[in-house]
């Protein structure tokens, strides 16, 4: 063993569905120097993360700093995280993840009944703390409608999840390159219930996109979730011309690249640090705000896209 | 005052170039002293008429690179080669036996509170509030920023400057200013206060330096500020000054210096458009174009917008509003992400002199200083402006009227 799993895999926030080949091994990182209480374990240490908070980090990801070391200090970050918890003690915001499909209602002055509901399935999800941002898109008439709520505005009267699913991919941008149908949602959508005990499922469609022009060059990003068409695009010679280029600007050997995948993630020991402080409090709110949600019924089968 | 001034020149500034205004500094009859901004922490001397002009452009030098001949030397040399670890441990316990673990078990991460000061001798009685009296201001770290709502939903950015350890140094009163500064200070009414920040290790410092913390039994401070105060408003030295100086609600004026961005070119530096990239442009797609025109005058005129250092700056911002306090880790809610410098940067923060900060009546401010430890009631750890929606609330919801 001796691997920091917890640190290095799943960069992007899906968590393992996008399970990336970085499992390197790191020692204790030695310029790690703050008095914590896990500073002298090791491997007991590691299942302890992966035990009791190796799920927080998809579940509430916006709890984790930014880990850009400019913009760090810990007094604020505490402060932020008084404030999330005290947000999401009035307002329950569920687990979910890219692809799920949720229905937001917000405070509008200028809507009949003064709320405004939205259903639209997640495609991306930005930011820290407080400055949490999630994007919803759906077909509304005819026009593709993405929407991006602050996570913690105070407008905001409910988010459900309607769907809890995981994709391939970090974030589904390229939906606005993809047939209508793989992103219209009915704005009457029932919810459908899960049991606590079944793990969160991937949805393993491929995406077959429109053809080009495109808002970007989607055929270049390494998408796992669109169905692969670059043979029909590109000429043999820009294969090996893109293929040579991607070496050379390091998109080959980022997943070896150790000091990068620290530098863009929270140390397993910070991540245990914050959740320790907040999980207690995240427990007592999902118990009592989940009290007033109905009860749970089966997984009814649906239809799929 | 020369409130009526002030605002006549604000309101001369503001039609013409209110954007502008976060690059302003206040420069009075003492312009010709380029230097006096940039050691002042606060200068706050309005004797004469008062204008609001660009720094930019000017061959006013506003970037202070090498300390004052006047200052005493600061840092001393160490060699550790010549202390044994047994006499090093020795002194490290004499330090901490005089000066009490208070001071350096405070740390910002814990809640940034400075400890009272042992001085039991009252030196400087407790002056009464007066209308144009001055206090204060405290000096903060820029720790970050954070997004806030009001109560009608909108969002805004604040930036959160935590007020780390202060305790004042020492007072100079009136005449002793005008004697040993003479001329730069044209108000004569006022005296300096010393206002130190965030204790230090004495070991690292020169004997004449740590004869300034003397008067006030602190320890000596990584960081010091100047502020004019007027005599009623003198504080003793060593005492502690935290967030709650301030209130909430109220209009401040921020010092610090800006973000360093080294040497830039013109289009970053100055706003230039550059030229296009293609249709034939010669190896000139982000320089400065022409520099001046022919004639009498055929040369480069001082001032002209060129490359150069960008940043790194003393710059003040005037009439910031604070919208919330943290009394716990002594963090103040500036409204806006303009508070200047990188996060971990130091300002200096006072009261506004604008004429818009007048709808706060000054006499409701803690005068001369606010003292935790005689207030009857337990103080709240948070502090909201009226109209900020506080995150304990319950979600906002627009009344139908209908």
């Amino acid at each position: 063993m001796g691997t920091y799993a917890g640190c290095v895999r799943s960069m992007n926030r899906n968590g393992p569905s996008g399970f990336t080949e970085a499992d390197g091994t790191i020692e204790n990182s030695s310029n790690y120097e703050r008095e914590t209480k896990s500073s002298c374990q090791k491997y007991p240490y590691v299942s302890a993360i992966e035990e009791n908070f190796a799920p927080f980090r998809f579940v509430y990801p916006e709890f984790l700093p930014d880990p850009n070391i400019k913009w760090r200090n810990r007094v604020r970050e505490k402060l932020e995280r008084m404030d999330m918890l005290k947000r999401r003690s009035n307002l329950d915001i569920p687990e979910f993840y890219v692809g799920s499909i949720l229905s937001v209602t917000l405070s509008d002055r200028n809507a009949p009944g003064k709320t405004n509901t939205f259903v639209g399935i997640c495609i991306q999800r930005e930011g820290t703390a407080m400055r949490s941002i999630f994007t919803l898109r759906n077909i509304v008439d005819g026009h593709g409608v993405e929407i991006a709520y602050d996570l913690y505005n105070p407008t905001i009267l409910n988010i459900s999840c309607l769907r809890l699913e995981k994709r391939l991919d970090e974030n589904l941008r390229y939906l606005r390159d993809a047939p209508a149908q793989y992103s219209t949602f009915p704005f009457d959508m029932v919810p459908e219930l899960r049991s606590a005990n079944v793990p969160v499922p991937v949805n393993p469609i491929k995406v077959k996109l429109n053809p080009r022009p495109w808002s970007a060059k989607w055929h270049l990003w390494d998408l796992k979730g669109v169905e692969d068409s670059s043979e029909q695009i590109l000429e043999p010679w820009e294969m090996r011309r893109f293929d040579r280029w991607k070496f050379a600007e390091g998109f080959v050997t980022t997943k070896y690249d150790l000091m990068r995948a620290y530098r863009s993630t929270i140390p397993a020991e910070e991540q245990t640090e914050i959740y320790n402080e907040v999980h207690q409090q995240l427990a007592n709110l999902f118990a009592s705000l989940r009290k007033q949600k109905r009860k749970r019924t089966f997984l009814k089968p649906q239809k799929t896209v | 005052m020369t409130s009526s001034l002030l605002a006549s020149a604000l309101r001369h500034f503001q039609n013409g170039r209110s954007i502008l205004l976060q690059n302003a500094s206040v420069v009075g009859p003492m312009s010709n002293l380029g230097n006096f901004q940039s050691l002042n922490g606060n200068n706050t001397t309005f004797g004469g008429s008062v204008t609001f002009v660009q720094t930019r452009g000017s061959r006013v030098k506003t970037r202070l690179t090498h300390p004052r001949n006047t200052w005493p030397k600061r840092r001393r040399e160490r060699n550790d080669q010549e202390l044994t670890a047994d006499n090093q441990a020795f002194l490290n316990k004499v330090v901490y036996d005089k000066y009490g673990p208070a001071h350096f078990d405070w740390r910002a991460e814990n809640t940034g509170m400075p400890f009272i000061s042992p001085l039991k001798q009252i030196i400087y009685e407790r002056g009464e509030w007066e209308p144009r009296s001055i206090r204060t201001g405290v000096i903060g770290r820029k720790i970050g920023i954070h997004p806030m709502w009001d109560k009608d939903g909108n969002r805004m950015l604040t930036t959160l400057v935590q007020v780390t350890d202060n305790h004042v140094l020492k007072y100079i009163p009136p005449e002793t200013v005008e004697k040993n500064y003479g001329p730069r200070f044209k108000r004569k009414d006022v005296g300096l206060l010393l206002v130190g920040a965030e204790s230090t290790d004495p070991q690292r410092f020169t004997k004449e330096y740590l004869n300034v913390f003397d008067e006030s039994g602190v320890p000596p401070k990584t960081k010091t500020a100047r502020f004019m105060v007027t005599p009623n408003a003198k504080l003793q030295p060593g005492t502690p000054l935290y967030a709650t100086h301030f209130k909430v609600g109220q209009r401040v004026e921020v010092f610090g210096h800006t973000v360093d961005h080294g040497f830039q070119g013109v289009m970053k530096r100055w706003g230039f458009k550059g030229m296009p990239a293609s249709h034939g442009v010669t190896k000139s797609h982000r320089r400065g174009g022409n520099t001046g025109g022919g004639g009498e005058k055929a040369r480069v005129w001082p001032g002209t917008k060129l490359p150069g250092h960008m940043g790194n700056r003393w710059r003040k911002l005037l009439g910031q509003h604070i919208i919330r306090i943290n009394t716990k880790y002594n963090v103040l809610y500036i409204r806006g992400h303009a508070v200047m410098g990188e996060v971990g940067s130091f300002v200096t923060i006072c009261d506004s002199f604008l004429s818009c900060a007048e709808e706060m009546d000054k006499s409701t401010l803690p005068f001369p200083t606010h003292y935790p430890e005689e207030s009857e009631e337990p103080i709240p750890e948070e502090y909201y402006a009226p109209n900020i929606y506080n995150f304990a609330d319950p979600s906002i919801v627009f009344e139908d009227k209908r």
